[in-house]
């Protein structure tokens, strides 16, 4: 069953006796492939305007048709010849009862996302270090400077941590006199 | 700076965009639009705005006032009123902890499907071929590409709760980087989550912008969008529709969590926060019709796909019965034709009848999805249509993540401030503690990376934070209203901003909001009651379709 308007659109070609023709004369290539350089009859019946027919293979010298499998098996070795061919894919160019050995899905040895998983996961936990570090030296500077400045702690300031601070008495700072 | 002064926001621009992330989540986009369309449109509107009015702005409001005026988190802020009031605090406190250990695990689906976008055919795209090399795997033929891609490949998913599998590696791994990332966001307390919500509050609605533009050139989007808009206005008799809109606004907002007292407890002391209130809870609404309206664009562009992707198939399925002609049978004429040959050959035609599918726009756009489901499944499918799918499904999930870990920043937030407020947490420096909460919020979380890790997941979105909300709320409100006094608190508000809440705010905390939570509660109770058993959506792996079950829960 040929689906040409739909493979090729604009440049479909029409399908008369000649594409017929080049058709069975793929099949017989496909034929001879398998029976080593004899080549067979192909005959053709119940055309349809869908470009749907029905096809059978005789053998070389005498008229007995050629067993289904054995079709099968020339047509599923040269599928691709026969395809490109006439200019088709295996969806549009359809054997009723041979489906198409579909290629083999490429599967890198490291899985993508695991690549773009380890960029970011290194980015992440490199700005976590970086961050760390920081925190710490900042840290480490302002002990150095806070052991220098003991004695200009204010008793205030001590105040001020060790009590809890009610807002509602805030007020009464502006009646305390400022120093 | 001495230990014992706190932190303060940069700027109160960083506040208000800290809140607006916050806000602005996932809810907005998944949940929103469904409700959009479960309850009539346009129409929906209506109950929406007005209990933004009724309840949402007032809490809000409220919920900023206690965290500035106490400068302190959750725990210590209800302490502070009242002795006996602590447990409101603990009580968001543990919400908030629920909350975080199931959330970063979309964070770490979104991962997942963003690192996957980074490949020529995108992997829900098609079906993988099973190892004969025949066809495509079974499971996924019975099913859409996106569903097994969700389903088998992202959750490799067991049949019910009780049979809990392996862990999966790769969604650990993305758990973990979503905890990772959640630490770097929060390492040094507000002073990093100040500088961070810059960029996850504005860069979501820079992506969502891009959709819209996106979303109505597609072909067929204007049906969705009118299919949305078109207002069922009989819908508003239902008092359903009311009390959804009340849920949805009141979750969309975050309230009850502790996040936005902890967030408002690093303001300075004068910040506007009315002002504020205002303008987060409509930026959230907004938001949500924003996103609702590019939902449905997407939704319409799905629809019409599926459908005239059925109608070629209906074509091609006449073509090959009857052995027309090509170009007999066009999309266009699929009825007409279908019609023709039923009456003229009605023997051939019973032949394929059974193989006949029923191709329906109408039905299709009705397949209202909201959720998991929506995000990681429709809208993939729609994404694997578009030309360049791969940027497109880069920058959704982008966008996605930037939600779902805003929010996340709210949570947990949540949690650390209150603790930090004990002098426990504090002798300990901010990284070690965040560290410690983010190690283990992220151990218990691996148990939703397992086989059913779904389902628990479905259990706690589901029931385990609606009802705590709920009540603490009600509480909040109450105590500030009654317990408090309205006047006191008038009075603190007007030694912040300068001025007294008028009128408006003092009726709605007062009355209206109460009023409104107890109703809510109420028929939260009675939905409980009435449902039964709580059930959960599960992936039968024999009819590759999804059923509910009951839970033994």
């Amino acid at each position: 069953r040929l689906s040409i308007k739909t493979a090729l659109g604009e440049n479909a070609y029409v399908w008369n006796d000649n594409e017929m023709f080049l058709f069975r004369a793929t099949l017989a290539f496909a034929m001879t492939k398998q029976f080593d350089g004899q080549v067979s009859d192909i005959i053709v019946c119940n055309q349809t305007a869908r470009v749907s027919f029905w096809f059978v293979v005789t053998y070389p010298h005498n008229k007995t048709l050629v067993d289904k499998q054995v079709v099968e098996r020339a047509v599923r070795k040269s599928r691709n010849r026969i395809n490109s061919a006439f200019l088709l894919s295996d969806t549009t160019l359809e054997f009723i009862g041979i489906p198409p050995t579909l290629a083999t899905p490429v599967n890198p040895s490291t899985p993508t996302w695991l690549i773009v998983f380890g960029v970011v996961m290194g980015a992440v936990c490199a700005g976590i270090i970086v961050v760390l570090v920081v925190s710490l030296v900042q840290r480490k500077r302002k002990k150095n400077e806070t052991n220098e400045d003991t004695q200009v702690k204010t008793v205030e300031n001590g105040a001020a941590r060790d009590g809890v601070y009610y807002m509602s008495f805030s007020e009464d700072e502006s009646s305390v006199t400022q120093m | 700076m001495e230990k014992g002064a706190r932190p303060n926001w940069d700027n109160p621009m960083q506040f208000l965009l800290a809140c607006i992330s916050y806000a602005v989540g996932l809810g907005n986009v998944w949940r929103f639009p469904y409700l959009c369309q479960m309850h009539g449109g346009g129409g929906f509107l209506i109950p929406y705005l007005l209990m933004l009015f009724l309840e949402g702005m007032p809490l809000f409001y409220l919920e900023l006032a206690i965290g500035q005026r106490m400068r302190l988190g959750s725990i210590g802020a209800w302490t502070a009123i009242s002795p006996y009031l602590g447990g409101v605090g603990l009580a968001g406190v543990v919400t908030s902890l629920y909350l975080c250990l199931y959330y970063n695990i979309i964070n770490a689906w979104s991962f997942w499907y963003l690192f996957h976008s980074f490949q020529s055919a995108l992997p829900w795209a098609d079906c993988p071929i099973n190892s004969n090399r025949t066809g495509p795997v079974e499971e996924c033929e019975m099913a859409t590409p996106t569903q097994y891609f969700f389903y088998r490949e992202t959750l490799d998913i067991s049949s019910s709760i009780e049979e809990n599998g392996d862990i999966h590696t790769g969604q650990a791994l993305c758990l973990l980087l979503a905890w990772v990332i959640t630490y770097l966001f929060i390492i040094r307390g507000i002073k990093s989550t100040g500088k961070v919500v810059y960029f996850t509050a504005t860069f979501p609605y820079v992506v969502l912008f891009i959709y819209l533009i996106r979303g109505i050139t597609l072909h067929g989007a204007i049906n969705g969008v009118k299919y949305m808009f078109t207002p069922k206005m009989e819908q508003l008799a239902n008092p359903t529709t009311w009390i959804n809109a009340a849920t949805q606004i009141f979750f969309s907002l975050g309230l009850g969590f502790g996040s936005l007292i902890a967030f408002a407890s690093y303001n300075q002391y004068n910040n506007n926060i009315e002002f504020q209130a205002i303008i987060v809870s409509l930026i959230n609404s907004g938001t949500s019709i924003f996103a609702s309206f590019v939902t449905f664009a997407i939704y319409g562009f799905k629809a019409t796909i599926n459908y005239e992707n059925c109608l070629e198939r209906t074509r091609l399925l006449l073509l090959n019965a009857f052995n027309l002609a090509e170009d007999s049978v066009t999309i266009d004429s699929v009825f007409e034709w279908i019609e023709k040959l039923n009456t003229t050959y009605p023997q051939q035609f019973d032949i394929i009848a059974n193989k006949l599918e029923n191709c329906d726009l109408e039905s299709e756009l009705n397949t209202a999805v909201e959720g998991t489901g929506l995000a990681f499944i429709v809208y993939s499918e729609a994404i694997k249509y578009m030309p360049l799918p791969q940027l497109w499904s880069v920058l959704y999930f982008i966008m996605l993540l930037l939600l779902g870990l805003g929010s996340m920043l709210g949570n947990i937030t949540a949690i650390i401030t209150p603790l930090q407020d004990f002098k426990v947490a504090s002798r300990m420096s901010n990284e070690l503690f965040s560290g410690l909460v983010c190690l283990f919020c992220l151990l218990l979380g691996l148990g939703f990376t397992t086989s059913s890790g779904n389902y628990w997941f479905t259990m706690f979105n589901d029931y385990g934070a609606t009802l705590s909300l709920l009540v603490v709320v009600l509480i909040e409100v109450i105590t500030v209203s009654y317990i408090y006094g309205i006047k006191r608190f008038e009075k603190d508000i007007e030694d912040m901003l300068g001025h007294r809440p008028n009128w408006y705010w003092k009726i709605m905390w007062a009355g209206t909001s109460p009023l409104l939570l107890i109703v809510l509660l109420i028929s939260y109770i009675i939905n409980y009651i009435q449902g039964g058993a709580p059930t959960y959506q599960a992936w039968n792996i024999e009819l590759v379709s999804v059923g509910f079950i009951s839970s033994p829960l």
